[in-house]
């Protein structure tokens, strides 16, 4: 509107600000190669789960004993596995399940985290007390032990496997959003709506949730491939996802480990889509991190 | 600071009951009881034996009175029986407790082992190959799956050097080469793990010392470079990495589930995953509850440490 007011048509300054946005990505990319290049290979994952049938030379869980064990080659690039999957097509099909439990473990593990950030660092007290404490509890229980105390209860699945996942993140979501909130309170502008008489729930959708989004979005990211690596690791002591459903952690441990002499390509690629996965977005959370919040940054 | 320390012991006994309280109750939400689940999946038991089992176990009682009657147990030190072998607890507590320390002691001697010194050269060739190479090593610490990383070590070992760790376990002070045999890949994949955040804290403190005004008048009086760090510059990074070192307590003792799972070590990891695996739930909540006693108490202490090593914070 301001543009409006000072002369320049709108199309214009519409373009002046598409040109803008495009030019301070181009400045980003340039400015952290490393985390460009972890964007990018998030996209390349995220497309290869979405087209995961389309991409699939095979189907993931057609057997053919005929063609077992088969060194990787131009018909099946990364071998077969010992009752003659496709480990490309298998590996492929588990970015689905590796990015689905991690997007929906971070994305439930931060939610019920904000909330229960927003409601200790908002009202203080013995809510405050009383919720920091609990979580405190939680998180003397270390991660990966806590979900497998977590799946032991609730029965082995991916459900399961991800629902406890989200429990190990709310506690230190919830500890990073009250912070957050503790300083956004502090702000004039939350005393001048509080003294305008603005309503709890809405001083705090308004004013203090837009405050706290950047360290709730740099957390979740960095939490993204800690899920992932969680749910592998679940997976590969039995406790995730439960063969014949391709999960990488899964895919190491049935047929992997049995025959890493004889086949080692059955470990080696399950092995490297983790660690490129998690690399991905470590590095894409740290560069959010540098980007968005200084104060954040964490030595290193 | 002797407030401070018993400000902080006292603050630590309503966590780990709070936390006593969540495991416990974790192990009761399972729809039925526990006994139920395991007789479902063994067979045919009738209904008298299982009553019989359930009373022997406790489980017929309250479940207030049982969570007194465990915690009681934990305080004792005398956890009850497990329900898989009917043995107590106690008994395979005592084998795996030391294996898991020593895994867990010789994985972060590796950890630091790896960490300091390429933190170290990371720091003074910055943004050089070698730092570049450096970094590289620590983020792919963080991202590589400890059990992908173990699967592929004992493989190559056997492959390129035709050696395969002795299998099992052996005491440290029956044979103490074998059982630094078994221990060697296992504690260095652990430690491989732990170096990544310690390599890149000691790193990042270090470049910042090196510009400090002592450093500067070291070097203005002709000190040799190796001497300005090893002796001047080091030691005051090294503050700050001893709380790295301790914030990894939880890292260190999950890696040794993964770790001891891979490796066949008999330690608590892997008793309790077994546990899990047998819906043995005396044996998971102990296990536990045990672990997170230790990491409340171990993280009480590297916090003591810290205010010990550098006088100048104040504890209110």
């Amino acid at each position: 509107m301001a543009k409006v007011a000072t002369g320049v048509p709108v199309g214009i300054a519409r373009t002046v600000e598409k040109r803008s946005w495009g030019l301070a990505l181009w400045k980003t990319i340039k400015r952290k190669p490393m985390g460009a290049v972890a964007g990018f290979l998030i996209v390349l994952l995220v497309v290869t789960a979405i087209l995961a049938e389309v991409l699939a030379p095979y189907d993931p869980l057609d057997a053919r004993p005929e063609r077992r064990l088969t060194a990787p080659n131009w018909e099946h690039w990364f071998g077969t596995d010992d009752i003659g999957r496709d480990v490309l097509s298998r590996v492929i099909h588990g970015t689905r399940i590796s990015l689905w439990v991690g997007l929906l473990a971070v994305g439930i593990g931060t939610f019920a985290g904000t909330i229960i950030g927003l409601i200790s660092g908002y009202w203080e007290g013995w809510p405050d007390l009383l919720l920091q404490r609990v979580m405190d509890a939680v998180m003397a229980i270390p991660g990966l032990i806590l979900a497998l105390a977590i799946v032991s209860v609730l029965t082995p699945s991916t459900t399961n496997a991800m629902l406890a996942i989200a429990m190990v993140i709310i506690p230190g979501n919830s500890r990073i959003v009250r912070g957050a909130v503790l300083s956004a309170k502090q702000s004039p502008y939350v005393e001048a709506a509080r003294a305008l008489g603005c309503p709890h729930l809405r001083i705090i959708a308004r004013h203090i949730l837009p405050n706290v989004t950047a360290p709730i979005l740099i957390i979740a990211s960095i939490w993204l491939g800690n899920a992932i690596l969680i749910e592998a690791s679940l997976s590969f002591l039995g406790l995730g996802t439960q063969p014949p459903i391709p999960s990488w952690g899964l895919m190491l441990s049935s047929t992997g480990r049995a025959f890493m002499e004889q086949a080692p390509w059955l470990a080696i690629f399950p092995g490297l889509a983790i660690g490129l996965t998690v690399l991905s977005f470590n590095l894409f959370g740290d560069t959010l991190r540098d980007i968005w919040d200084p104060k954040l940054r964490q030595p290193g | 600071m002797y407030t401070y320390a018993l400000r902080r012991l006292l603050l630590a006994i309503p966590v780990l009951l709070l936390s006593s309280v969540i495991v416990f109750g974790l192990m009761r939400v399972m729809p039925g009881d526990a006994l139920t689940a395991l007789m479902a999946e063994s067979g045919n038991v009738s209904e008298r034996e299982l009553q019989k089992l359930r009373k022997d176990l406790g489980l017929d009682r309250p479940y207030h009175e049982q969570y007194f009657l465990w915690v009681w147990q934990m305080v004792t030190f005398d956890p009850g029986y497990s329900i898989f072998t009917s043995e107590p607890i106690s008994v395979a507590l005592k084998q795996a407790i030391p294996v898991t320390v020593e895994l867990a002691l010789l994985g972060m001697g590796m950890g630091l082992l790896i960490a300091i010194p390429v933190g170290v050269l990371s720091a003074t060739r910055q943004d050089k190959f070698a730092d570049y190479m450096g970094r590289m090593v620590a983020i792919s610490g963080l991202s590589l799956p400890d059990f992908w990383l173990g699967t592929l070590v004992i493989t190559f070992a056997a492959i390129w050097f035709a050696w395969i760790p002795p299998l099992g376990y052996t005491s440290l002070w029956e044979a103490p080469w074998e059982n630094l045999q078994q221990f060697l890949l296992p504690a260095a994949v652990l430690g491989f793990r732990l170096s990544a955040a310690t390599m890149r804290m000691t790193r990042s403190t270090l470049l910042e010392v090196l510009r400090d005004d002592y450093v500067r008048t070291a070097r203005a009086k002709g000190l040799v470079e190796r001497v300005i760090i090893y002796k001047h510059a080091l030691k005051n990074a090294l503050i700050p990495v001893v709380t790295i070192v301790g914030g990894q307590l939880g890292t260190l003792l999950a890696g040794t589930v993964i770790v001891e799972t891979i490796f066949a070590l008999p330690g608590m990891g892997r008793l309790t995953v077994e546990a899990i695996l047998f819906r043995d739930y005396p044996v998971v909540q102990t296990n536990v509850m045990l672990v997170a006693a230790t990491l409340v108490t171990l993280n009480l202490l590297v916090d003591l440490t810290y205010a010990w090593l550098d006088p100048r914070i104040h504890y209110r």
